[in-house]
């Protein structure tokens, strides 16, 4: 059972055959908040998958800052939770705003915005 | 298999009438984990923790069912879900701190807000459908180009991760600085320069150890850096007796990753603060402009508004 848990501990370097299991799945998480943007019609949820976004390519730092060992990755994290409070702040009031304006949170009810 | 995965999440995407939607989403299963077994298998001795496969599948499971699930509450709930095995998968990374503030912040806060609003936007009863869930939620929009498009981007990606990241210029496994020393050479600067710059804590932690006795200090040079040296195993120490000596650092004296992290960010990073302080504020303003709601004056009130208005004039000019 040992061989499963084995991983080294932070200060050892990880190998990119590691890091490439780390990075698949942030791609796949990413892809996945597209797939999730492009087809759903709900304004609430099409936040919640760029919210989706955000945290693959969190995971894809984190990877990379661990691989480098270099703690840039974190920070970056950091700010990118920063950046997704302050959209799911304004996002949220916006669409608060043309839920009050249409009674509907579908997108299609914009549709005039295609010009 | 990227295209296997593309017609598992079209089929498991919310359509009208029945849908097989448990095939589609076992279908994509099986082709993301064939993927990472592939990974796996081609460099068996690098393989993850076993956590990693864990916290992977319940990660990327619950991310299709965010976008497959026809209800916003629960597509919500379970992106809370993606968010508790991201900070898992954090955990494995040893990035500690990223992982429970990932879940203060986003599980505790901003998910908190994204079902707030969910429920103050949920319609009237008599708009709904007999299940409860609203037209647009149940068809999805193009369902089947936007898989094709998703997926050529994963298969994109996922041929870079084979290739391998080597082909990045400076990747630590290629420098091989790590023969001699488990820290390659940059890093052990960067460790020794985080500890000298908290003599107080390599006091304790040395005190702790039984390697200092009453009295003793750590040589504090004059801008008040520990005189800490990662690369040799020692530290400067200064006993009651008054000479100076060397002594051994003990094991798992290395920096801890909330103190990596927080010197990374003051250090390195101080600017970019200041700019998200700013930024939070200005999206508290634009939240608080733009749901403030407008208030409408009573019909009454407006006439007889317009009427004093209208009527204020006129006595000003008959007097």
């Amino acid at each position: 059972m040992m061989w499963l848990l084995a991983q080294a501990g932070h200060p050892v370097a990880m190998h990119e055959a590691t890091l490439a299991h780390y990075l698949f799945v942030a791609a796949a998480m990413f892809v996945i908040g597209v797939i999730g943007f492009l087809t759903r019609r709900n304004l609430i949820v099409m936040f919640l998958c760029t919210e989706l976004m955000f945290l693959a390519a969190g995971i894809a730092a984190i990877a990379f800052g661990r691989f480098w060992l270099d703690y840039t990755g974190q920070s970056l994290v950091i700010f990118v939770v920063t950046v997704a409070a302050a959209e799911a702040a304004m996002a949220l009031a916006l669409v608060v705003l043309l839920f009050r304006k249409r009674e509907t949170l579908s997108a299609e009810a914009w549709q005039e915005l295609k010009g | 298999m990227c295209a296997l995965g593309a017609v598992g999440v079209c089929l498991a995407l919310p359509r009208r009438g029945l849908t097989p939607q448990v095939v589609g989403a076992a279908v994509a299963g099986l082709a993301a984990g064939v993927v990472v077994l592939a990974l796996t298998l081609k460099n068996p001795e690098h393989r993850p923790n076993v956590y990693f496969y864990i916290f992977a599948a319940v990660a990327l499971g619950s991310a299709v069912r965010v976008i497959t699930h026809p209800k916003p509450v629960y597509a919500a709930l379970y992106f809370i879900l993606t968010i508790i095995a991201s900070a898992g998968l954090y955990l494995v990374l040893s990035a500690e701190f990223m992982a429970f503030a990932l879940i203060i912040v986003y599980a505790g806060a901003i998910l908190i807000t994204y079902l707030f609003v969910i429920m103050l936007a949920s319609q009237s009863a008599s708009e709904e459908t007999d299940k409860g869930e609203q037209e647009y939620d149940i068809s999805a929009r193009e369902p089947i180009a936007a898989s094709v498009v998703g997926f050529l981007l994963l298969a994109t990606l996922t041929a870079f991760a084979f290739r391998g990241a080597s082909e990045l210029p400076g990747s630590v496994s290629a420098t091989s600085g790590l023969t001699k020393h488990p820290l390659s050479v940059g890093v052990v600067e960067r460790e020794t320069a985080i500890l000298a710059d908290m003599p107080r804590r390599v006091e304790q932690e040395l005190r702790r150890a039984g390697l200092l006795k009453d009295g003793d200090k750590v040589v504090v040079s004059e801008d008040g850096a520990a005189d800490v040296d990662l690369a040799g195993g020692t530290i400067g120490v200064v006993r009651a007796s008054g000479g100076t000596e060397r002594v051994a650092i003990p094991a798992g004296f290395m920096p801890k990753n909330v103190e990596s992290v927080g010197f990374n960010l003051l250090r390195d990073h101080p600017g970019s603060i200041e700019i998200a302080g700013v930024v939070l504020l200005m999206a508290m303003l634009g939240a608080v402009v733009l749901s403030r709601k407008q208030v409408e004056l009573d019909e009454e009130l407006k006439k007889q508004q317009a009427h004093r208005l209208a009527g204020e004039p006129g006595e000003g000019g008959a007097a």
